[in-house]
């Protein structure tokens, strides 16, 4: 890899030489690429995203167990989901639990893929080993850890001085820690990946140019790499914060939402009220309350971070 | 310097490969039956049972025209699929399920077939099966299902090398284990084991303490739908002596993080860890399979304690009755499900049943028990249950399949301390009955 980086520059390199294309010019011969060319895209989209989510909507305002036919009952489902508390709160608890998702794997990945960018000694083996926990299904690696944080056989039974009576799962604080935990290190190795292929990519001369400048390491990696990781940075937020929107499995198999409703993240409150309380109608009302949430959150990130006008940061190297 | 990175990456890539492959999960699904084709088909819950119900089918065969077939859907997600199918073509002629409320909404939404018809022309399809078993399929006075499995009362485990260290004998009444608690204490082990995080373990206390306390009426107008039987006293009373035990460290601190299903409160009464736990019959074979030493040498268990004052038989027990067949309106050979039905009490049934550790509800078990893996214990529990004057069926099946999300919220959230008596009220109150 790090050899088809080096060969290729100099043919892509020069600024110059690219100026002199004239822009565009290819599509006027070949003819833009019409409507016809997205139909089977727009058709599958159509039929898998769209036409489940407007089914979901109108769901939304019906009674429907499963058994009888759906009932039409106005905003009923509505109403009674502003006045729940436990909806308010698996609110919080996703928001909550996405940003400790994002604190949390955010600087280990970088620092992780960073290193493993370099050219240490060990580094592939090493960086196989991280990879693993991505490897496995959440819900392995869900019960695994329940396994290992066993207060009377696991982890926690041989380090009492840190875990204390063990009960990880039975408190709110600790649960979420758990959650939040378990997130990270199923997650961070793919972020890492990203970091790692954005490291890669950082032209050698940057931090040839620097060391003769003087630079050391630690402002290399802070005037230099960071800067030059800003477009991944905000493709693995945006990543993580959708992922951790949607997060499911893992509270499914942790703590199933408890003790109590303590855990409760709003789409184990939908798998709950849908497929364990058989109210499919509230369910599908939560379920539109978090694309629309994850929608706004998401537009509002790529607003903020300039995803949408995003452009190569490597301007004026060369 | 590119030889010596190859071969790292090698063993890289080599490895990955391996790991993927070998975490590739595979899952054979052959759920669902199809629609009318000439058979009759059977869902049932799929687990290690299921032999049992092969042999069953397979003898039918032979004799019958009308071929039966026999679907399974595996473990944990039988109910949320039989709902999704129950109300389509898709749906089976006969299917498995847990009496009470499980079958209640199919009965309500007037999908089920009463067996009225069926033992008017055979009254064995019911005078074969112990009655306290029979009446828990029993909805709005009709009988709806066929005991098709091996009861599972629950009982109190213990560990007797645990318990003989302490100088406890097992606990006859409420407040022998009470001292029998304080002292397994001062002995520094956790004196009950319990795997609050599965909760339904949790909910056991709850049924036997208002069985012992209020009798079975209590529970039985609440889920008939009088939600003021929760108020009453003895319902305060039981709960008080809830929060009396947990809050005496019986079950230690950290219950709630600990779980029957992944093996955490099974090893810690194997391991002398503990002294008691409270679990359905199928404890025995449970403890067998992990920590057969134990099992065959300090596993003891007993009825629950009776309780000074209370209502409630002190013969009375809690837990799954049974499982049941029951029959779709839609059937298009009702006479072959019915012949089909009577091989439920037929000897082969029952000592097949047996064979594989179950306990089967026919009135002819008796003869065959002494066949059984471990004949004490069979027939310990089979007397204990057709002693029984009520045999309460767990609460999160008794009621509606969709009222125990909401129910073991409230039960996890009175015995931790997160619901005050008037708070776990109120909640139990919420929960709906039909």
């Amino acid at each position: 890899m790090t050899t088809k980086i080096t060969s290729a520059r100099p043919a892509a390199g020069p600024r110059k030489g690219s100026r002199r294309r004239p822009p565009a010019s290819s599509a006027t011969t070949v003819g833009r690429p019409g409507f016809a060319w997205a139909l089977p895209a727009a058709v599958f989209f159509a039929l898998f995203a769209i036409v489940p989510l407007i089914m979901v909507a109108v769901l939304s305002f019906m009674s429907w167990d499963g058994l009888s036919s759906p009932e039409f009952v106005g905003t009923d489902n509505w109403s009674r989901l502003m006045d729940d508390p436990v909806m308010l709160t698996s609110i919080w608890l996703t928001l909550l639990l996405t940003v400790l998702g994002v604190a949390l794997q955010t600087p280990l990945s970088i620092l992780l893929g960073v290193w493993a960018a370099g050219h240490q000694r060990n580094r592939a083996v090493l960086s196989v080993i991280y990879f693993i926990p991505l490897l496995l299904s959440a819900t392995a690696v869900s019960v695994l850890w329940r396994a290992l944080l066993d207060p009377n056989f696991g982890i926690p039974a041989e380090a009492s001085w840190l875990f204390g009576d063990g009960n990880l799962f039975g408190e709110q604080a600790t649960a979420i820690g758990v959650l939040a935990f378990v997130s990270t290190w199923q997650f961070t190795p793919f972020h890492t990946l990203i970091y790692q292929g954005a490291a890669r990519a950082i032209p050698q001369v940057l931090y040839q140019a620097a060391e003769i400048d003087g630079a050391g390491r630690y402002r290399q990696f802070f005037h230099i790499t960071l800067p030059q990781l800003r477009n991944s940075m905000i493709t693995s937020m945006i990543l993580m914060i959708v992922g951790g929107l949607t997060t499911f499995e893992t509270v499914l198999i942790l703590t199933q939402g408890g003790p109590g409703t303590d855990t409760t993240i709003s789409a184990y409150y939908m798998y709950d009220k849908a497929f364990k309380s058989f109210d499919y109608g509230t369910g599908s009302a939560i379920a539109l309350v978090l694309v629309v949430a994850a929608t706004i959150i998401s537009l509002i990130v790529v607003r903020v971070s300039g995803y949408d006008k995003m452009r190569s940061s490597m301007e004026g190297v060369s | 310097m590119k030889t010596r990175a190859r071969l790292p990456r090698l063993v890289a890539c080599g490895a990955t490969l391996t790991l993927a492959l070998s975490l590739s999960a595979c899952g054979d699904g052959n759920g669902g039956a199809s629609a009318d084709d000439g058979k009759i088909h059977v869902l049932v819950y799929g687990d290690a049972s299921n032999k049992v119900e092969k042999r069953i089918v397979d003898t039918f065969n032979k004799t019958s025209d009308v071929k039966v077939v026999l679907d399974t859907i595996p473990g944990a997600d039988y109910q949320q699929k039989l709902q999704t199918i129950i109300n389509t073509p898709q749906a089976p002629d006969v299917f498995f399920n847990w009496g009470g409320g499980s079958i209640k909404p199919f009965v309500k939404a007037g999908l089920l077939m009463p067996l009225d018809d069926f033992i008017k022309k055979n009254p064995d399809l019911e005078n074969k099966f112990l009655p306290s078993v029979f009446n828990n399929a029993v909805v709005d006075g009709k009988p709806y299902g066929v005991p098709m499995r091996g009861t599972q009362p629950v009982l109190l485990f213990h560990n007797k090398a645990v318990l003989a260290k302490a100088g406890v004998q097992p606990p006859k009444t409420w407040d022998e284990l009470l001292d029998a608690v304080k002292k397994l204490k001062d002995e520094g082990v956790t004196p009950i084991a319990l795997g609050g995080g599965d909760v339904w373990p949790t909910q056991m206390w709850f049924q036997y303490l208002y069985d012992r306390i209020a009798g079975p009426e209590l529970f039985a107008k609440a889920v008939g739908g009088d939600k003021s039987a929760w108020e009453s006293a003895d319902s305060k009373k039981a709960l008080d002596m809830i929060r009396e035990l947990v809050d005496t460290g019986a079950f230690g601190k950290n219950y709630d993080s600990v779980k029957y299903t992944n093996g955490g409160s099974v090893q810690l009464v194997a391991g002398n860890k503990a002294g008691f736990e409270l679990m359905g019959s199928w404890y025995y074979s449970q403890q067998l399979t992990d920590h057969k030493e134990f099992a065959e040498k300090d596993l003891g268990y007993g009825t629950f304690p009776t309780v000074e004052g209370g209502k409630g038989d002190p013969a009375n027990i809690a837990g799954n009755t049974n499982n049941y067949y029951s029959v779709m309106k839609k059937t298009k050979h009702p006479e072959a499900v019915a012949e089909f039905l009577k091989l439920m009490y037929s000897d082969e049934f029952v000592k097949a049943q047996l064979e594989i550790g179950n306990l089967p509800t026919t009135t002819n078990t008796d003869e065959f028990i002494e066949t059984a893996g471990n004949a004490d214990y069979s027939r310990f529990q089979y007397d204990l249950v057709a002693d029984a004057p009520s045999f309460q069926l767990s609460w999160d099946q008794a009621y509606p399949q969709k009222a125990s999300s909401d129910m073991h919220k409230a039960i996890q959230q009175f015995f931790n301390g997160q619901l005050d008596t008037d708070g776990f009220i109120k909640a139990m109150q919420a929960l709906p009955t039909e």
